[in-house]
């Protein structure tokens, strides 16, 4: 019985040739496959897509801050200068106020 | 736009500003003078003052003062009611330098209506006038004028709104303002700074 069972399993494991055909295919079923490699190299792209966004956008921040520290610049420069004229025209207006009083008094004393 | 359209518009924009003189749009608001272009003279002068702040400006002034600081202050409420302040000085090496015609022009404006003279002071020997006018709209002041001329020196000051002399006389002794002796004024408290 053992023998026999024995023989049966013997002859249903025994090497087959799967024959010519058969390696075509698997050649075949190969050559169409997509390259593993691929998929890294897409992966890369992407990777390097984002790195390029990341740092447009840090130059355009980067831009953004620079203008505005330069409109804060320019904008105090302006008001200063304009805080410069209003005293210097306040004080040809009170120099010149006060030399209408000093002529009204000399005339005054000069007719006394 | 073709080419000739645009030339067209270019040269009606370039005759526009030739024709207009600067500040006209400030022109209609009263107590506004229209002040000549002293470029001539400022060449001559070896001293100019020429200050023209519009109410922006003015504004963008009063932003840079300290309000609880009470010299900023008082002059923060000075500008606070003005609209406009323009200034031309000149002084010179010569005597009389100046021409008389600008002056005229600009007497000529403040002989219209709404203008009326305050103090017209003339001294013969020194050569020295003043002119100071106020422009009243209703009963309220919305512009002063002053001419002061003496032999080598000029000045027009043109302030449009709301002036307040006194609150201005308080200014005396600041910022290089000087100190008037104005008729029954106490002089002010000795500045600490």
């Amino acid at each position: 019985m053992s023998n026999e069972l024995n023989e049966r399993l013997r002859a249903a494991l025994r090497p087959v040739d799967p024959g010519e055909a058969f390696t075509q295919r698997v050649l075949a079923r190969i050559a169409s496959e997509p390259p593993r490699a691929s998929l890294p190299a897409h992966r890369a792209a992407r990777a390097l897509e984002l790195r390029w966004m990341s740092g447009a956008l840090l130059a355009i921040v980067a831009a953004g801050l620079l203008a505005a520290h330069q409109w804060q610049a320019q904008h105090t420069q302006q008001g200063q200068e304009a805080r410069r004229q209003v005293m210097e025209a306040l004080r040809v207006t009170s120099e010149k106020l006060d030399l209408a009083y000093r002529v009204v008094k000399h005339t005054e004393h000069s007719g006394a | 736009m073709n080419t000739s359209a645009r030339m067209l518009s270019a040269a009606l924009v370039t005759s526009w500003l030739a024709v207009v003189p600067p500040g006209i749009a400030a022109a209609g608001t009263p107590g506004t003078l229209q002040l000549p272009n002293f470029e001539a003279i400022a060449g001559k002068a070896i001293q100019t003052v020429d200050i023209s702040l519009d109410t922006s400006l003015l504004s963008m002034a009063a932003g840079f003062m300290d309000s609880s600081k009470p010299d900023d202050a008082a002059v923060k409420e000075i500008i606070g009611g003005l609209k406009g302040v323009y200034v031309r000085s000149y002084t010179f090496n010569g005597d009389f330098q100046y021409p008389e015609a600008d002056v005229d022009s600009v007497r000529k404006q403040l002989s219209q209506p709404g203008w009326q003279r305050l103090v017209a002071v003339h001294n013969s020997p020194g050569h020295s006038n003043v002119d100071i006018y106020i422009c009243t709209v209703q009963g309220r002041a919305s512009g002063l004028a002053i001419i002061a001329s003496q032999p080598r020196e000029f000045t027009i000051v043109n302030i449009v709104g709301s002036v307040d002399l006194q609150k201005l006389h308080q200014l005396q002794g600041k910022f290089g303002i000087p100190q008037m002796q104005l008729p029954d004024s106490k002089p002010p408290a000795p500045d600490n700074k």
